[in-house]
């Protein structure tokens, strides 16, 4: 396996070995361990010495079924902390079949100088001027570069929000079908590919020098066991499929969590119109696809997409988060309004769950009125065009509540919590003020725990140890490539031996259950080290002040797990 | 006694005479309990159904009351 190494400053790449240190590594370990030894804790984010960095999953490019993940790491310009950000499609199984570990992107074009990178079919990678493609939108860029360069293609790009380098920018990234549509979304990393000057980078998807697996027929034999598990889980293997993770608008509105109004109720008023059940009804009548393949080797098929009423393409896919943050937070319970708000994200390259809480914030604040789908799409607009207010909303919730002095901002380090409000689901709460990378809901969800009564998701007890041990099996799986929601069916004891042997298999390394778990203790230790060089302390782990002050309807609680307590979470 | 009980995921497509505005109205006999209500729908624990009620999730020992509005759903861990 290989690094690449592009020097944006000087335009050309550079391939190494992978280093000892880093051997055994992938996805987000790689990531976050390279930016702790590489880049200057309280350095600039947008400046030279920042490094964005592209890895694939230790499993990406194997034929493991839903191994699509790609980890994007920087330090983050909208939370200052580290930042790994990942996303589906189809560049993580490229970059694999390629034989490489990470694309290192380093230093700054000159100023006002954009490039693409292309690494073809023998990972043979060179910049090439992207100037022509400035400002353009990421659907318009991508049938551009599929058309150029061709359809057998993977390709990361960043739109209008990325080259203003806000900090909701997002990295968007080709599906199966050559659509921008997935999305590394989290952090403002789109803003660090601007600040490089890096546009797009276009991957061959027919490399054909993948790490050799050392043992076949042990690892085909436990991706056999993997594969199965999650063909026969209902949730995996049949849920998912119908209504995608749309699914959990009714579940969580059933459980009084669903953040709504900029997080002022827990039950959305419209939430039947906008949930998973009426989304694959319109879907279904209209002719769209509730079932579709997004990325690379999935057999869970949780993408949809979603059409208009004449059957015309709208956008893909319409996921749980986003319906929340452009729906339930901004009370839009039209889902046209919301399918049209997800396109306009993608194609101008932002954050659906960060801008959706900048709108609802603004909304809160009385920039605008709730439910106003017409204003919501404007204000997207503005954030295409780069206005004063553009700027502003597409910086995020917490440039938008400073802007108006409007003190409630649902976010942690800068970035907006998810749709599990912290009142309703605690431990939730203990990941969004604990978690490395500011509010994130998929460093340690545990709303598989609420539903199956493993947990009371009101009281205090137990959040904390469900958050840690959450919190490190993400770090761990996150190091593998696999997609969360095909990790969930770890939790059957011979599937989760499935793992550390596919990965033995694969490397020929003697992981045990153990090790595997001290993978992820060991990159939650990088993270942590890199935010306090960077200057953060137990005290930036908090949440927003309103959780601990207004009860949240139906259960009329506050966020109650101490201090004390958030500062536990990571004693290991 | 009646209870009404809505059903979400794929669990309504069981179900021919399900109304998906309405629910089902349910006739059980007095002090039934949940897992008597899943049984009269003929879910298995293979189903993943969770029952929740006010508001919160509650275990298949737990007694019903005429009129209650229950919601089923699948399980899910996350997305």
């Amino acid at each position: 396996m290989k690094f690449l190494r592009v020097d944006m400053n000087g335009q050309s790449v550079r391939v190494e070995e992978v280093p000892q240190e880093y051997a055994g590594l992938g996805g987000r370990g790689l990531t976050s361990i390279l930016i702790n030894h590489e880049v200057p804790a309280t350095c600039d984010p947008l400046g030279p010495e920042n490094k964005l960095i592209f890895a694939p999953g230790i499993l990406s490019g194997t034929p493991l079924v839903n191994t699509s993940r790609l980890s994007v790491g920087a330090k983050s310009p909208l939370t200052g902390t580290i930042k790994e950000s990942n996303a589906g499609g189809t560049v993580a199984a490229a970059l694999g079949k390629l034989g490489i570990a990470a694309i290192i992107v380093e230093d700054q074009a000159p100023k006002g100088k954009l490039f693409n990178l292309i690494i073809d079919k023998n990972g043979d990678a060179s910049l090439e001027p992207a100037d022509a493609y400035q400002g353009m939108r990421t659907y318009a860029l991508v049938e551009k570069l599929l058309g150029r360069y061709g359809e057998k293609n993977g390709v990361l790009c960043i739109g209008p929000a990325g080259e203003y380098q806000l900090g909701s920018a997002s990295i968007q990234t080709s599906d199966v079908d050559g659509r921008p549509c997935r999305a590394a979304g989290r952090g403002g990393l789109g803003a660090v590919m601007g600040a490089k000057g890096l546009k797009g980078i276009v991957i061959s998807q027919q490399g054909k020098s993948p790490d050799a697996i050392v043992d076949p027929d042990a690892f085909k034999n436990a991706a056999k066991v993997f594969a199965k598990a999650v063909k026969d889980n209902p949730f995996t293997g049949k849920m998912l499929g119908s209504l995608g993770t749309a699914g959990l608008v009714a579940a969580v509105n059933s459980l009084g969590a669903f953040p709504s109004y900029n997080a002022t109720k827990g039950v959305f008023d419209g939430w039947e119109k906008i949930s998973g059940e009426a989304l694959a009804e319109t879907i279904q009548q209209r002719g769209g696809k509730t079932t579709h393949l997004g990325c690379s080797q999935c057999i869970i098929h949780c993408s949809n997409e979603y059409v208009d009423k004449d059957g015309k393409y709208m956008t893909a896919s319409l996921e749980y988060e986003t319906i929340w943050a452009m729906g339930g937070m901004t009370g839009i319970d039209d889902l046209d309004m919301i399918a049209r708000l997800d396109f306009l994200a993608d194609d101008i390259g932002l954050d659906t769950m960060n801008t959706g809480v900048a709108i609802a914030v603004a909304m809160d604040a009385g920039y605008k009125k709730y439910d106003d789908g017409q204003a919501a799409i404007e204000m997207m607009e503005e954030i295409a065009k780069g206005s004063e207010i553009g700027k502003l909303l597409g910086n995020g919730p917490e440039a938008v509540g400073k802007h108006f002095n409007h003190h409630r901002i649902p976010v942690v380090k800068g970035q907006s919590n998810s749709a599990y409000d912290p009142r309703a689901m605690q431990g939730n709460g203990v990941n969004y003020a604990t978690c490395p990378m500011g509010a994130d809901h998929t460093a340690g969800n545990l709303v598989g725990a609420y539903l199956s009564k493993a947990l009371n998701p009101l009281d205090a007890e137990g959040q904390v140890e469900a958050s840690r041990n959450s919190q490190i099996a993400m770090a761990s799986l996150d190091c593998t490539g696999l997609c969360l929601l095909a990790g969930g069916v770890l939790a059957v004891p011979e599937v989760r031996d499935a793992l550390p042997q596919m990965l033995n298999a694969k490397s020929g390394s003697q992981l045990g259950p153990d090790d595997y778990q001290a993978m992820g203790i060991r990159v939650l230790k990088a993270e942590r080290e890199f935010n306090r060089k960077a200057g953060f302390t137990n005290k930036d782990d908090r949440l927003a002040r309103f959780f601990y002050e207004e009860p949240l309807p139906p259960h009329n609680k506050v966020f109650v797990v101490s201090d004390e307590e958030l500062d536990s979470t990571f004693d290991f | 006694m009646k209870v009404r009980v809505k059903l979400f995921g794929t669990l309504p497509q069981r179900y021919s005479e399900y109304d998906p505005e309405y629910g089902l109205e349910v006739e059980i006999p007095d002090g039934a309990k949940v897992k008597d209500l899943l049984a009269h729908l003929e879910l298995s624990s293979s189903d993943g159904g969770v029952v929740a009620i006010d508001n919160l999730v509650v275990n298949t020992e737990e007694k019903l009351k005429e009129g209650a509005s229950v919601r089923i759903f699948q399980h899910a861990f996350g997305g």
